[in-house]
């Protein structure tokens, strides 16, 4: 018994003696792990003496954790990499950001970035229709998806998993003609609302639904890979976020988190992007292969300070149609 | 145990302080923390407002039925197991026993995940059947129903453990003079295994109870699609949505959940009261019953359940990984690698998953059982208020879901610790720390039920004779309860491997868990990834196993639980 317990002991000494990796840049991001990896894979063969350790997770996750961390005085992040411009809009007046004028800002259009330079967009992510080619209907629009046709075989991101999606409620409920009315309309009609773009995409895909609310990259990008799906953008517009990245004010490698917006906005970060089948924010870049060109896209406006002031009621607007979720 | 043991003399006076302060640095100081944030929310009168959504009691109906379904479920799989594998002559129970267990091994939300691909419209298995649903048909899965089952699924093994243990140290004398007076086999077990048996049934149906109270990956995979919200799930929904008010709310909902599994625990003790039953010695009653013609049923029995616990999830979970892109059928053409790839040789966090994962189980298992063998020690020879209030101060943080936990260690240790100056917020040591809390009990249950079967006359004698505390333990005790022992380092290892939901709040960089990296993945989308990991951790975990099974001649008997 003795022999075992000792060891047990020097089992689990030795689990332990393995060195944590020191990283010396941390990124939060809500990008899927796949694209995560390779933006920083990229970063770090620019910069090979930076080591990047990244966390992914759906915005308001990594918002919740940020917050806590913030609360602990022990933030861990160094650079945000987040759904939307909100978001960083709220950090930056909370006095969490920190400003830094990236020279790569000349090649981007002045409503993509913060003027102080505390956020700055990184690309253009479209909110639009997937649907599964075996789906009978074909919809063009968003009403569409209130049709009887479409009954109980609508699903959507809910608000509380996915930062676009909760963009994309703000953007619509404002457009005349759909509102909130819309919505409910929706839920009337047996869409529902879980989890995040990801858990939409898999849904549509694998033919549990037939037509969801979704990112656009993520279904174009599928169809690529042989996956029975098409998307659409609605007649009506789509919403659109920014993905910006911004320096968070306690950083303590502020040279390195320079670098790293340096990278992504540069064109060698933004073709990077590209190759991932996104739409780069950047001026005078391609489009990525499967999306119409650029100037068909019909993006909804959307007023940031408004969405900011109104986050907590069109969530809980959002949840009273949903229920919880 | 009527008290003609003064305890006073029997244990040496620092061994109950010891276990108070753990238990009051592990339980007590976490919890008050969070009651302090629930009482400033009563007195802000946020409760009124959470005590009237109409979401908190459906969700707590839902998490009592489902829990109460499941339970029904994983004690009748783990009771037939257990029976059919310790008392019957069923062929290949080695082989049985190991697969049996392996599905505790799987994480949960790689179960629900692994039966939705089983069972869905774009099921592999249903498309190459062609016998798959059609679009837009309802995942049957996503139902009460559907939880209820997968709930019994991944936890009849512990089911299966906890009885096996009683089981095997049944009296075979008992069951030969029934035999030799001629009873019939049905009125042997009738009157003889299943009242011995009884305490570890109860015991399973406890564990089994709690966990299901607890449990979030089940219910957050294929409950929430249906909008069906077990308390766990609501209150991570509550938590992705972080407000002001989230800290009060959530302390309601947890003293909810603390009052549905407290009641599950008052109806167990209740059950065993007045059935402590000791045996002396170990005499498994192996083979105690010839099957002969039943053979012919049991055996396409238990192999078909365990092909659907097992065999089918794993053969979902691998199709997932290797189909290209969702909803394309898989076929030798369409077949491809890339999942594997991007996980063994792009994503850095497989890599610092498994690291982390392997080293804080390792840690808590066996840095646990050192005070679990003290305080089930402590707990069992004292039979007085403090002892019982002490022993569900250890049941509390494991009743609770991971996530509750999670928030009040984050809330103990969010700012730097006094005098030391560290924080431990972002850090492994925090995982560490909320695991050692939410498995103590886990750790305990197997050694407590030993201590209760152990004669104590055995311990009384070398007592008498002039032993020591610590030599009668290492005589005595310890040989005696080696294999609940054994049972609970490899519990705890397993379920500690597994974990998600006290990770899925405390990971930060670099510190993320098996259980993280593999819900995060699906959780973005890429489920191909995420069960391309799942099947490398299934693959991990039968290795150990198997590790264990080559060890096994070296162990104390009954160590290793699947073995007899």
């Amino acid at each position: 018994m003795k022999t075992i317990v000792s060891a047990a002991a020097l089992l689990a000494a030795s689990l332990f003696a393995i060195p944590a990796s020191a990283a010396n840049l941390v990124l939060y991001t809500s990008q899927p792990n796949e694209d995560a990896q390779a933006t920083v894979d990229g970063f770090m063969a620019a910069n090979p003496d930076i080591k990047v350790d990244w966390v992914r997770d759906g915005t308001p996750k990594i918002m919740a954790k940020l917050q806590a961390e913030i609360q602990a005085g022990n933030p861990v992040a160094d650079i945000l990499l987040i759904a939307d411009m909100v978001t960083l809009e709220r950090l930056k007046e909370d006095g969490k950001l920190l400003a830094y004028k990236s020279p790569e800002s000349a090649g981007y259009d002045a409503a993509l970035y913060d003027a102080d330079g505390y956020y700055y967009s990184t690309k253009l992510i479209t909110t639009g229709i997937m649907y599964n080619t075996s789906a009978a209907m074909k919809p063009a629009s968003w009403k569409d998806l209130t049709k009887p046709e479409a009954k109980g075989l609508v699903t959507m991101p809910s608000p509380l998993a996915s930062g676009a999606a909760l963009i994309h409620a703000q953007t619509l409920a404002a457009v005349p003609g759909l509102g909130w009315d819309f919505y409910k309309s929706l839920a009337e009609n047996g869409a529902i609302a879980a989890g995040g773009n990801g858990a939409v995409l898999k849904s549509v895909a694998s033919g549990e639904k037939a037509y969801g609310m979704v990112v656009d990259y993520m279904p174009i990008r599928e169809k690529a890979k042989g996956a029975p799906v098409e998307f659409v953008f609605p007649s009506e517009g789509v919403s659109a976020v920014t993905e910006p990245v911004g320096i968070l004010a306690s950083t303590k490698n502020a040279d390195a988190a320079k670098k790293f917006v340096d990278y992504v906005l540069s064109e060698k970060g933004q073709e990077g992007f590209l190759k991932l089948g996104y739409i780069p924010a950047r001026n005078g870049m391609k489009l990525p292969e499967g999306f119409p060109a650029r100037d068909t896209i019909k993006v909804l406006p959307i007023k940031a300070a408004e969405a900011l002031k109104n986050t907590d009621q069109d969530l809980k607007t959002f949840s009273g149609i949903y229920g919880s979720n | 145990m009527h008290g003609y043991i003064k305890t006073g003399n029997s244990q040496p006076a620092w061994l109950f302080p010891f276990i108070v302060v753990v238990v009051l640095f592990l339980s007590v100081l976490p919890l008050a923390r969070l009651a302090m944030v629930g009482i400033a929310a009563f007195a802000s009168g946020g409760v009124i407002d959470v005590l009237s959504e109409a979401s908190l009691w459906s969700a707590t109906y839902y998490t009592v039925v489902t829990a109460i379904l499941g339970t029904i479920i994983s004690l009748v799989i783990g009771c037939l197991f257990a029976f059919l594998l310790t008392l019957t002559d069923i062929r290949a129970k080695g082989l049985l026993s190991f697969f049996f267990v392996l599905p505790m091994m799987i994480p949960p939300q790689v179960t629900a995940l692994a039966w939705v691909q089983m069972s869905g419209p774009s099921s592999p298995l249903l498309k190459a059947l062609h016998i798959a649903p059609p679009l837009g048909s309802p995942q049957p899965l996503y139902s009460v129903g559907g939880i209820a089952l997968l709930y019994g699924v991944q936890h009849a093994p512990l089911v299966y453990l906890a009885l096996r243990a009683g089981l095997m140290t049944l009296p075979r004398d008992g069951v030969e003079a029934a035999r030799l007076s001629g009873a019939s086999s049905l009125r042997v077990f009738r009157d003889i295994i299943l009242p011995l048996s009884l305490p570890g049934i109860i015991a399973g149906a406890a564990i089994s109870f709690v966990s299901c109270t607890g449990n979030f990956g089940i219910p957050a995979i294929v409950g929430i699609p249906a909008s069906i919200f077990t308390l766990p799930t609501l209150i991570f929904t509550k938590f992705s949505a972080f407000t002001s008010r989230t800290f009060g709310d959530v302390a309601v909902l947890s003293a909810i959940i603390a009052i549905i599994s407290v009641v599950g625990l008052m109806i167990q003790d209740r059950a065993l009261r007045g059935r402590d039953y000791r045996v002396i010695g170990l005499s498994g009653a192996s083979a105690a019953f010839e099957l002969g013609a039943w053979r012919l049923v049991f055996t396409p029995l238990v192999w078909a359940i365990l092909f659907f616990m097992l065999a089918a999830p794993f053969f979902a979970l691998v199709a997932g990984a290797l189909v290209p892109a969702y909803g394309v059928p898989l076929t030798f053409k369409t077949m491809s690698l890339h999942a594997f790839e991007e996980i063994l040789f792009r994503q850095a966090v497989t890599r610092t998953a498994f690291i982390n994962s392997l080293s804080l189980a390792g840690a808590t298992a066996l840095c646990l059982l050192v005070v679990t063998v003290l305080a089930a020690y402590a707990l069992t020879r004292r039979k007085d208020a403090a002892s019982r209030i002490v022993a569900s101060l250890i049941e509390i943080p494991y009743s609770l879901p991971g996530i509750v936990m999670a928030v009040c260690f984050i809330l103990v240790f969010a700012a730097p610790i006094p005098i030391l100056h560290v924080s431990l917020y972002g850090t492994i040591w925090i995982i560490l720390i909320a695991y050692f809390s939410s498995f103590f009990a886990v750790s305990l249950k197997p050694v407590v039920s030993a201590f209760h079967q152990l004669d104590p006359a055995l311990e009384e004698a070398a007592r008498l004779s002039g032993a020591g505390f610590f030599r009668r333990l290492a005589d005595i005790i310890v040989p005696l309860i080696a294999p609940a022992a054994g049972a609970s380092v490899i519990l705890v290892f397993l379920i500690a491997c597994n974990e998600l939901t006290i990770s899925a709040l405390l990971w930060s960089a670099g510190t993320q868990t098996l259980g993280v990296a593999i819900y995060n993945l699906d959780d973005s989308g890429s489920s191909d990834l995420a069960s391309a990991l799942s099947v490398l951790v299934v693959l991990m975990v039968v290795v150990l196993m198997l590790l264990l099974e080559l060890l096994a001649k070296r162990l104390p008997k009954g160590v290793i639980p699947w073995r007899g």
